[in-house]
């Protein structure tokens, strides 16, 4: 194998075809570029970048229970002074997973 | 940022007390000639750009008025009610962003300004006479007009977003008009009163703004006080939540992610070595065992609170205060840069590990221990945030005349 590794033994050849070896210019904080799923039971969407979240998880939590007492008032209540607010751009469901996003 | 290329400083003139509310100013809130804020590059300590605040007063006692983030500066003016954001650029510019106060968007004034032209003319004449009298100031803050009956931005902001928060909890309007006017309107003056403590930043786009009574705003223990802290988009302008300070939903924030509440830039180790209730189980058993002696959990949850807004940098990042290192008294030494009492013996560093022994010891004062061992002493530490390097401040306050302070200050080095 050509990666820098030596010729560590692997289940596969291709596992670690694509890695470089660490180049001085770049900075040892940047994280791999891409992950290569090393079965293939479930195959990701081709297109599919895993970004990190940009709130952080306490303004998500604030955000959360803020919109949890205004839709919990919709759903009880038929009139109400202010209408329905738009649905925020991020509709991630919980914290915790992932969402697909296509690459800009 | 991370280069630390930079160095904030702030310089001030004389407190002048009981200056005249002039110009939009609180009244209570006392007078700074003269604030500047200076930007130096610390490479060869060139004054590369300065900031200055003319009449105003802002909080440089441990740094409570101003709020680090990144390359975003916070500047709370008390005396005007304004948070000015400012951001250091590279090139070494400190460039102001936006004033929230007065107004909340870029073109509020703008917008109300235009508006104004259209007023009768006996108005008009009225509203020059009133600006005339103004205090001429070298400014970089918006100065509020005087003639203008308007509450301010952010206050109306904060009301408006109670107002219909209380609103959309009942259906039934009769049930509405109730709860307003219970919660709402009978303490209507109150909240119209609230001033802008202390801000700290939850990250780029928010604040997190403490409110309170005038009288709070610049006594020192205000933890009696009634307060209420408030999140707030500067980009949309809009408040996301408002809490009291005894609030449970709070609190539960405040325990489970207590990390975040530091903001520190993303990409910064600063935050590698400090210990708190969300990141160090030694710091949670604390936490616990305060909770659990607590004789009231309201008692305890607003004690706890009392520390919102976080003061930027108040915490030592120094591997020493790390609580799965190391094992040492609370009370008399911690990562938070406060004014502890201060005893003759030394404090010990234990280590948490095997073999569990004690590593090393500190002792402020003295070597021989102080004369009178009847005064009271306070002491206070700075720690090296990489070094292992500290010093240790200890001041003994005489109370029979003459009364003198004396300061011991002694250096702390490992060998």
């Amino acid at each position: 194998m050509d990666s820098g590794l030596g010729n560590w033994p692997s289940y596969d050849p291709h596992n670690f075809s694509q890695l470089r070896t660490s180049d001085p210019s770049r900075s040892s904080k940047m994280a791999p570029a891409t992950y290569h799923p090393t079965h293939n039971r479930v195959v990701p969407p081709a297109d599919q970048v895993i970004n990190t979240e940009a709130k952080h998880i306490l303004l998500r939590e604030i955000y959360r229970r803020a919109e949890e007492k205004i839709d919990l008032i919709a759903a009880t209540s038929p009139l109400q002074l202010t209408p329905k607010r738009a649905a925020s751009d991020n509709l991630t469901p919980e914290h915790g997973s992932k969402q697909p996003r296509v690459s800009t | 940022m991370e280069s630390n290329k930079f160095g904030l400083f702030a310089t001030s003139t004389a407190l002048i007390h009981d200056a005249p509310a002039v110009g939009g100013a609180v009244q209570g809130v006392p007078s700074i000639e003269k604030i500047t804020f200076h930007l130096l590059r610390l490479e060869d300590g060139l004054v590369l750009d300065e900031k200055v605040f003319c009449n105003d007063f802002v909080n440089l006692t441990h740094n409570m008025g101003v709020f680090l983030y990144d390359d975003l500066l916070a500047i709370v003016s008390l005396r005007y009610q304004i948070i000015h954001i400012l951001q250091i650029r590279d090139s070494g510019n400190l460039v102001h962003v936006r004033a929230i106060g007065e107004f909340c968007r870029e073109d509020d004034e703008l917008f109300l300004n235009s508006n104004a032209q259209g007023m009768a003319l006996s108005d008009k004449n009225k509203q020059q006479q009133l600006l005339g009298n103004n205090i001429d100031n070298n400014i970089q803050q918006a100065q509020p007009n005087p003639g203008n009956s308007f509450l301010s931005g952010i206050k109306q902001r904060l009301l408006s977003f109670m107002f219909r928060g209380l609103w959309n909890e009942e259906t039934e309007d009769t049930l509405r008009v109730d709860r307003l006017r219970k919660k709402f309107y009978f303490h209507f003056q109150d909240y119209v009163d609230l001033i802008i403590w202390k801000v700290q930043f939850l990250d780029r786009h928010h604040l997190l703004i403490k409110f309170g009574s005038v009288d709070g705003g610049v006594s020192r223990n205000a933890d009696h006080h009634t307060s209420f802290i408030a999140v707030y988009n500067m980009d949309t302008t809009e408040i996301v939540s408002f809490y009291q300070n005894s609030a449970d939903e709070l609190y539960l924030l405040f325990e489970q992610f207590c990390d975040h509440f530091y903001a520190t830039s993303r990409n910064s180790m600063h935050m590698n070595f400090i210990s708190s209730h969300s990141n160090n189980i030694h710091a949670l058993e604390q936490l616990r065992s305060i909770k659990d002696k607590a004789s009231s959990s309201s008692q305890f949850m607003k004690k706890m609170l009392s520390s919102l807004p976080f003061s930027c940098q108040s915490l030592s990042p120094s591997p020493y205060f790390d609580q799965s290192l190391f094992r040492f008294d609370d009370k008399l030494i911690s990562a938070t840069d406060r004014h502890r009492q201060s005893t003759d013996h030394p404090i010990k560093f234990i280590l948490r590990r095997p073999p569990y022994s004690l590593r090393f010891k500190v002792k402020p004062g003295p070597e021989a221990g102080s004369m009178d061992g009847r005064a009271k002493k306070i002491s206070s530490f700075l720690f090296h945030p990489v070094l292992p390097l500290a010093l240790s401040v200890q001041q003994t306050l005489f109370l029979q005349s003459p009364v003198v302070n004396m300061s011991v200050v002694n250096i702390h080095f490992r060998r």
